[in-house]
């Protein structure tokens, strides 16, 4: 038992700093910033660059990872998150998505994609407790974020610029009027919290002794959780959140398996939300708004689309390219069709109910093996196994999902993320084993199995699902879950249930993402858990964002763009990812609300 | 003029989804045939994200075994090249590479993918095209038992190695181990279960087994718990940068049993408590055999900063050299290549001296296996 609970200190010791940087920004800026994970791995590469390949002493080489890390954090806030902050911070969250991305690829180009065996700086195993051995650098560590964390409060309580931080993240516009230079103590707050990221991430390596540009994400996903857990924006919220879950996790690791390890996160993240829907030490505001509230009515409106525009499209997309085009463009407009198809569903959750869901991998894995388990147990045909796999997606994801809408802002955003996870992770303990040899589809005895056939079975359901969209939209229904989303508190007056049309739109959401899965599994032939991860979230995410968050067509468009670049970025295969994530920061930076979306 | 902007400003978006796709459309069209007589073979492969470690240590095996053909003539006076699809290993993009692939006439084999949620969702688009998939790397016995003719690897299958290795451990007089196995579905769940039948068969107990994820990064739990019947040795079946992670917090637990796991890769290699560990390895860099030594040698020279050779690159040089002999056998066209792989016999291998393919399984027939300890950050061969 001591040594679960020393192994849980150590491991929340790294939570806590990570979770502390996340809480700062969140603080004041009210961005999300995915570009935290990334300076944990580029914080541990730094340093194993600075020791074992400069031979730099290692307290000579810990504040110059920690200046990097700060410099980069200015300079990626100078250019890109502040500027979209200011008015619109869906936006900035999405760019600091791609801002990570190209920073984890910088690094991997810099220092090489192998993991590097971090040198033994301090000893590592001289004392011991019982059978656990620890060393002085993990007394060191945990000295180092004491002293981190006693600065910080002293800094904030007493220091000029950190009263500006508090008063900044308490109200941002009476800061602003009070004459505190908010973007000042924004710059502050991103170098600290970048700092904070480097720091985590040398920690990460002197803990675990090896690491690679790529190994910040789970821990970097991890901090995140425990950030919320504790309350975003607190940061002794943060401290704490850190050392809870890494104690509780240590724990259920203990307990459940490692193979739980997700399961275990998602499920304390979920309980501590619903007892406490503002985390441990967050505050719920009496009268709180959704990150994507009103983002879309009052930063833009759609553009006007002519009337020919459809037909032309469908023409082009249903005629013209399937005549024209070569095997290789028809697999990638596959590729391209099921996202659109699984992200135009999306657009009822995330645009019109205004609850950024970033869990859709969840429902897709459902539907993908729901279809290939009916097609191969219960000889379902693929048309039949289609829509079922369609609402299987929506009842379970539904039924996992009912707790969690008391839950508000961007706290569900995180709990629908740790939803999807958490449905993946237990697919994999059910069924561990990949799905071989689903059945292709047929149509009266043809084998439908050649890229055209499955671009136009594609099509035909993209077809289907924008127009359920539109009739949706303009339904009643459709009318009252854009009422929720716009302005929940105006329609709770009018006695709109908000949370019941919410959990409708997610299931609406995940039915067409469960489509989607079925689809994939029917093409792959083969699946199993590793395909469904939380990129594959986040690029349904960032497909509805691109294409402007409440237009189904709009999805069609993103992932046109969005996968589509990707193949067209060829060309350039080293450069491919970064290239990827300039041309979403060039996008979102000039057309923050969508590309189909006019800026006002 | 409001309304010209928001014509414009549409058309653009149409123009721009059709020049997307008419791009994609030029880029496989182009390469119909290869004018100059290059034959080509295609790589699906991991260039950038999470596996593009091994991505890059298959380059260095292939462009070192790629100069050497080319030196000696290529294929019949032919040279060969390699074109690269950066797949990520996902399988979103490798079944775009592999139509890619398909779609470009002046390809007759493609190496990868590298990881088996990439390669098995391509297998049909290859098999549809009758084009030779070589999955080198696939140790998942699926890939070739659930694929088609046109599905071929020589790695050695996580059966075999699983099964050497409870036999090998028994052997050493070893009674009861304590198992840590990746939780993957394509690769660590077959590989425990192949342990697991072969050391119920033999005696060997397995005091507790305990799936772990290659994501984690802190195993103290689970290893608590693994070790906690004392066994005599402890067994891990996945990677290498996991077993390095594992290794180290099981010595920091106070673990002092003979480590069987690990990889010849380079964040394990140089792992301090990897310090004798003991595996079954087919390519050895310290072997006296002349052909390894003589591959080692041009690597270093060819690579100076690469301090070691991994099987990763061997695996990836050695195939290469499979693919050509096959070539010059059965003849440079996707058919020809197939014949070839199917008389292929006694290719010099670095990895397992010479190789005959197995024609009912399409993998190396009888493959065999040296036991190596880790000694100094090299495999050598232990007894």
């Amino acid at each position: 038992m001591l040594n679960t609970l020393i192994d849980g200190l150590l491991r929340g010791n790294v939570y806590a700093l990570g979770a502390v940087g996340i809480s700062l920004v969140f603080g004041v800026m009210n961005v999300v910033n995915f570009a935290q994970f990334s300076f944990f791995g580029l914080g541990a590469m730094l340093a194993w660059f600075f020791v074992a390949q400069e031979g730099l002493p290692f307290w000579l080489a810990l504040p110059l990872v920690l200046v990097i890390c700060g410099a980069l954090g200015l300079v990626i806030n100078i250019s890109v998150v502040r500027p979209l902050a200011k008015f619109l911070p869906l936006a900035a969250m999405l760019s600091t998505y791609a801002v990570s991305q190209i920073l984890d690829n910088v690094s991997q180009i810099s220092f090489g994609a192998q993991f590097r065996v971090f040198p033994q700086v301090l000893p590592t195993s001289n004392f011991h407790i019982g059978n656990m051995r620890f060393g002085t650098s993990d007394v060191v560590m945990l000295s180092i974020t004491a002293v981190v964390m006693v600065v910080m409060s002293l800094f904030l309580k007493y220091g000029k610029i950190g009263k500006a931080i508090r008063a900044t993240a308490q109200d941002q516009e009476a800061a602003l009027q009070m004459g505190i230079p908010v973007g000042l103590v924004q710059h502050v707050s991103f170098v600290i919290a970048s700092s904070l990221g480097g720091l985590a991430g040398v920690f990460i390596a002197l803990y675990i002794g090896v690491a690679n540009p790529t190994s910040g994400l789970d821990i970097g996903l991890t901090a995140f959780v425990a950030a919320t857990l504790g309350g975003l924006g607190s940061l002794v919220g943060g401290v704490i959140g850190g050392f809870v879950l890494g104690i509780l996790e240590a724990f259920g690791i203990y307990f459940f398996g490692d193979t739980s390890r997700e399961i275990i996160v998602f499920v304390i993240l979920i309980v501590v939300l619903i007892v406490r829907p503002g985390g441990l030490m967050g505050k719920v505001p009496l009268i709180s708004t959704e990150p994507l509230t009103g983002t879309f009515l009052g930063k833009g409106r759609p553009l006007r689309m002519p009337r020919w525009v459809w037909p032309a499209a469908f023409v082009v997309g249903g005629v013209v390219i399937p005549l024209v085009a070569s095997d290789y463009v028809l697999t990638t407009g596959t590729q391209v069709l099921i996202y659109a198809i699984i992200a135009a569903g999306f657009t009822v959750t995330a645009g019109q109910s205004g609850v950024l869901a970033l869990g859709q991998a969840g429902p897709i894995a459902i539907g993908a093996y729901t279809s290939a388990l009916v097609t191969m147990n219960l000889h379902f045909s693929f048309w039949a196994a289609l829509p079922v796999a369609g609402l299987s997606a929506a009842i379970i994801a539904s039924v996992l999902a009912s707790p969690i809408w008391g839950v508000k802002g961007h706290y569900i955003s995180i709990a629908t993320l740790g939803l999807g996870v958490a449905i993946v992770a237990i697919i994999q303990l059910l069924e561990p084993q990949g799905i071989y040899n689903i059945p292709v589809p047929q149509w009266f005895g043809t084998v439908l199995s050649t890229p055209i056939a499955y671009y136009l079975i594609d099509f035909g359901v993209l077809v289907i699902t924008l127009l359920v969209m539109w009739r949706i939209r303009r339904s009643h229904l459709g009318r009252v879950i854009s009422a929720v989303g716009s302005d929940e508190v105006a329609a709770l007056a009018s006695g709109v249930r908000g949370r019941n049309y919410k959990a409708l739109a997610f299931a609406i959401s995940a039915f067409f993402a469960g489509v989607g899965g079925s689809l994939l599994a029917h093409q792959y032939t083969y699946i199993d858990p590793t395909m469904f991860t939380m990129l594959m979230s986040l690029l349904v995410v960032t497909i509805v964002i691109m294409g402007g968050v409440s237009l189904p067509y709009g999805a069609v468009v993103g992932s046109i763009i969005l996968i589509g670049a990707m193949e067209l970025l060829r060309f350039t295969p080293e450069l491919r990812i970064i290239a990827y994530g300039l041309v979403l920061i060039l996008v979102v930076r000039f057309r923050p609300g969508g590309i189909l979306v006019r800026n006002s | 003029m409001k309304s010209f902007i928001r014509r414009a400003a549409v058309a653009s978006v149409a123009a721009l989804a059709v020049v997307s796709l008419a791009g994609c459309a030029g880029n496989g069209a182009a390469a119909a045939g290869s004018a100059d007589g290059t034959i080509y073979f295609g790589v699906s492969a991991a260039v950038t994200g999470q596996y593009a470690q091994y991505g890059e240590q298959f380059k260095e095996g292939f462009d070192l075994a790629l100069d050497q053909v080319n030196a000696k003539g290529g294929i019949n006076g032919h040279p060969v090249a390699l074109k690269y699809e950066d797949s990520q290993s996902d399988p979103k993009q490798s079944v775009a590479v592999a139509q890619k692939f398909v779609g470009d006439s002046s390809i007759s084999l493609v190496f990868g993918d590298y990881s088996s949620a990439a390669s098995i969702p391509s297998s049909p688009i290859y098999t549809a095209g009758k084009l030779l998939q070589y999955g080198f790397n696939n140790s998942n016995p699926d890939f070739t038992a659930k694929g088609s003719e046109y599905q071929w690897s020589t790695s050695i299958t996580t059966n075999d190695s699983y099964k050497w290795t409870a036999d090998y451990i028994k052997d050493h007089g070893v009674n009861s181990v304590g198992v840590t196995y990746l939780n993957t579905a394509d690769w660590g769940i077959p590989a425990y279960n192949a342990f697991k039948a072969e050391a119920a068969k033999i005696g060997l107990t397995i005091t507790n087994a305990e799936a772990v994820l290659d994501t984690s990064d802190d195993y103290r739990p689970s290893l608590t718990k693994a070790v906690a019947g004392n066994p005599d040795a402890f067994v891990h079946i996945g990677y290498g940068p996991d077993a390095a992670k594992i290794v180290t917090q099981l010595r920091s637990i106070g673990y002092q049993g003979t480590f069987y796991g690990g990889q010849d890769e380079q964040s394990f290699d140089g792992t301090a408590d990897a310090k004798g560990s003991i595996i079954g390895a087919g390519f050895i860099e310290t072997s006296k055999d002349p052909a390894v030594q003589a591959f080692v040698k041009a690597f270093k020279k060819k690579y100076p900063k690469e301090t070691s050779v991994t099987s990763f690159e061997a695996g990836a040089y050695d195939a290469l050299n499979v693919a050509v002999a096959a070539a010059k056998l059965g003849g440079t066209t996707r058919a020809g290549i197939l014949k070839g792989f199917t008389e292929l016999k006694n290719v010099p291998s670095v990895v397992y001296g010479s190789i005959t393919f197995d024609q009912s399984t399409r993998r190396v027939l009888s493959p065999a296996l040296t036991p190596t300890i880790l000694t100094g950050g090299k495999w050598v061969a232990s007894n």
